[in-house]
């Protein structure tokens, strides 16, 4: 209803509903959007993370590769170079020492392009290495082509024990020195992929840790959240029950107030019609007496009596007024319908708008509260209805269906808006029909007159 | 000569002197009992047997015309005079059914006490003029708002001398004596009187016939 600009607040201090509701929304929003970025950023950098591991261990593997097949072709060009000139030394009908030399040449021309093109980025230890084998690979050679240049009679007398002495143990100690580069070599991979499973252990713990942080940070963010939606909704509740309380208070004092209203305007009404009243219709029955007790002659008296008794008159109709509008003697006097009947006349004689009244009452064994009700909204009603919408017309109906009585009022004035029009009027015609658990609907539009209807329960009629 | 004997009914003390003061100066009208309420009203009615009851309509305890019901209906001898503020359509009708005869205006009461009492004992109705003005008022205006003729001139001239009679408290068997006709024959003129008026019952012949100014 319209009672929303009337809630009382319930306390200074409390923030508005509106302010705890953009701050609830914030710390929802921190808390959620933190734990998402938290877990966001774990999973981006495991991924990262995964990713460098994976192109490291390519990397260790490709360099354990390249150097291995390089160290083979080193080994292999030796073995061939080797091969070669022992087979020239040693061969019984050598060829020309000419083409040999060229032949040798070539293959130690392969060695050192073999031992050039091993990658450089090995250790400093690999490298003396490598220049381990070229030494003994330059001694073979000068003593190699010291040989070729020897007559081929001298040659083969000399070349077994050169072979035996000198070719010999340098290719063994190339062949060792290889062995210790691959021995390197494998050691070197093993240290990378030591390497890598200690970096993979450390992104598992890492990855590890980050799941626990998130998983606290949302175990807290729960709880957090649980605990203060349970705190609004305690402060909700007691809010809603304060104000429920405080609106049924409102409602009982204006209960309270109608009833006391009603009360005071019967006593005063009462008194104003007893003892005003009568004391003036007494007196106006003396000052007829009076006048015509005074002789014939005295006109003057006479016309002063007379006068008074017009303004006599004119009190005990006015007192008589009042006290029918504070309260209608008809309803105890005559009961309800003939009371409204005497109230549509009423209007009617004043000339402000033709009332008819239309009736279909089993009964008028009413209780007093619902006479009272009924005859006020009626009279609320009319007087709107002449006073404000002009009306020319105006029905009031009666029915009875149900244990529920009816009253209908119904006029061709201007109409009004009920949505925005709440006068006095209106509120008290509301608090009268709601305090006898009835209901009220006012329908109205401007310009097509207004149509009351109120329902009352019949049950429950109090003892007279 | 048997003096008219008046019961006056009102719960002020006030009122009742004054009514008595203008009953006594009449040589042929005494008050032989006051009432302050109602249900005094219907005992004294019961024992000391007056010929008028004169009654304010608005009394604590039993109001004036439960009262005149009550009396009316034991005693139907007792000719009530109603004493009421408002000269309105819902208290004469509810006056005359509960048997009165008369209705007087307060206002009024001085100047026409004396007339009405004397006509009510003599078994005739007596209504304040201002009170018949009143109802032809709204008579007419109803009358002109529903665009209707007034159906009085529908009645035949015989018709309207038995509405009148019957309206002053006449019986059938009266009025049958008065114009020399058979007592069904008034019978008959009477229903057709209440069927074209739209009445029912004498209470509301009664309202209309003062209403229209045909008793006073």
């Amino acid at each position: 209803m319209h009672t929303s600009n009337s809630q009382p607040v319930p306390s200074e201090k409390a923030p508005g509903p509106r302010s705890q509701a953009h701050r609830l929304r914030t710390v929802l929003l921190l808390a959620f959007g933190g734990l998402l970025a938290l877990m966001i950023a774990a999973g981006v950098s495991a991924l990262f993370s995964l990713r460098r591991l994976h192109v490291l261990e390519q990397q260790v593997s490709n360099r354990f590769v390249s150097h291995t097949r390089a160290l083979s072709e080193v080994v292999i060009s030796v073995h061939i170079y080797d091969d070669q000139l022992a087979k020239f030394l040693l061969d019984d009908q050598p060829a020309e020492p000419r083409d040999a030399g060229t032949q040798i040449a070539e293959r130690a021309a392969k060695v050192h392009s073999a031992i050039q093109s091993y990658p450089s980025d090995g250790g400093p230890q690999e490298g003396r290495l490598l220049q381990k084998i070229e030494k003994s690979l330059s001694e073979q050679e000068g003593i190699s082509s010291a040989l070729l240049s020897l007559a081929p009679e001298d040659r083969k007398t000399r070349a077994p024990g050169f072979v035996h002495e000198q070719l010999l143990p340098r290719s063994l100690s190339i062949l060792q020195v290889s062995q210790q580069i691959a021995y390197l070599n494998g050691e070197e991979l093993a240290k990378s992929n030591q390497d890598l499973l200690t970096k993979f252990a450390s992104l598992q713990a890492r990855l590890k840790s980050m799941i626990l942080a998130a998983l606290a940070a949302g175990l807290l963010l729960s709880l957090l959240g649980t605990f203060y939606v349970l705190r609004l909704e305690r402060q909700g509740r007691e809010r809603y029950l304060a104000l429920a309380d405080s609106r049924q208070e409102l409602e009982k004092l204006s209960t309270r107030l109608l009833d006391i209203q009603e009360q005071e305007r019967r006593s005063i009404a009462r008194e104003l019609h007893d003892e005003v009243g009568q004391t003036l219709e007494a007196l106006l029955i003396d000052l007829g007496r009076l006048s015509r007790l005074a002789a014939a002659d005295q006109r003057a008296m006479r016309e002063h009596i007379d006068r008074l008794k017009r303004l006599v008159e004119n009190s005990v109709k006015t007192v008589r007024d009042i006290a029918l509008l504070l309260r209608p003697s008809m309803l105890d006097d005559l009961g309800l319908i003939p009371a409204l009947e005497w109230q549509a006349r009423e209007v009617s004689r004043r000339g402000e708008m033709e009332v008819e009244v239309h009736s279909e009452m089993a009964s008028e064994q009413l209780p007093d509260e619902i006479k009272i009700c009924v005859y006020r909204l009626v009279q609320e009603a009319l007087n709107n209805a002449a006073a404000h919408a002009s009306a020319k017309n105006a029905r009031v109906s009666l029915t009875q269906v149900a244990g529920k009585f009816q009253v209908e009022i119904t006029d061709d004035g201007q109409g009004f808006d009920p949505r925005r029009v709440r006068g006095m009027g209106l509120l008290g015609m509301e608090e009268r029909v709601k305090r006898l658990a009835g209901q009220l609907k006012i329908e109205s539009r401007a310009g097509h007159g207004t149509r009351i209807v109120a329902e009352l329960p019949l049950t429950m009629p109090k003892s007279p | 000569m048997r003096k008219t004997r008046i019961l006056l009914a009102d719960d002020h003390q006030l009122m009742r002197s004054g009514l008595r003061l203008v009953i006594e100066r009449q040589p042929d009208l005494t008050v032989v009992g006051e009432a302050a309420d109602g249900r005094e009203a219907v005992a004294l009615a019961k024992s000391l047997r007056p010929d008028v009851a004169v009654m304010d309509i608005s009394m604590p305890n039993l109001n004036g015309i439960e009262a005149a019901y009550q009396i009316t209906q034991i005693h139907s001898e007792v000719a009530v005079i109603m004493l009421s503020m408002h000269p309105d359509e819902s208290y004469v009708l509810r006056t005359l059914k509960a048997g009165a005869k008369g209705y007087l205006l307060k206002d009024s009461a001085e100047a026409d006490l004396i007339t009405a009492v004397r006509a009510v004992a003599q078994g005739k109705s007596f209504f304040s003029p201002a009170v018949s003005k009143v109802l032809l008022d709204d008579y007419m205006r109803k009358l002109k708002r529903s665009g209707a003729e007034d159906p009085y001139d529908l009645l035949t001239p015989r018709e309207r001398e038995i509405l009148q009679l019957v309206a002053e408290g006449k019986s059938n068997k009266e009025v049958a004596n008065l114009l020399n006709l058979s007592v069904y024959t008034v019978e008959t003129h009477r229903s057709n009187v209440m069927h074209k008026l739209n009445l029912k019952g004498v209470p509301e012949l009664t309202l209309y016939a003062v209403r229209k100014g045909i008793i006073s």
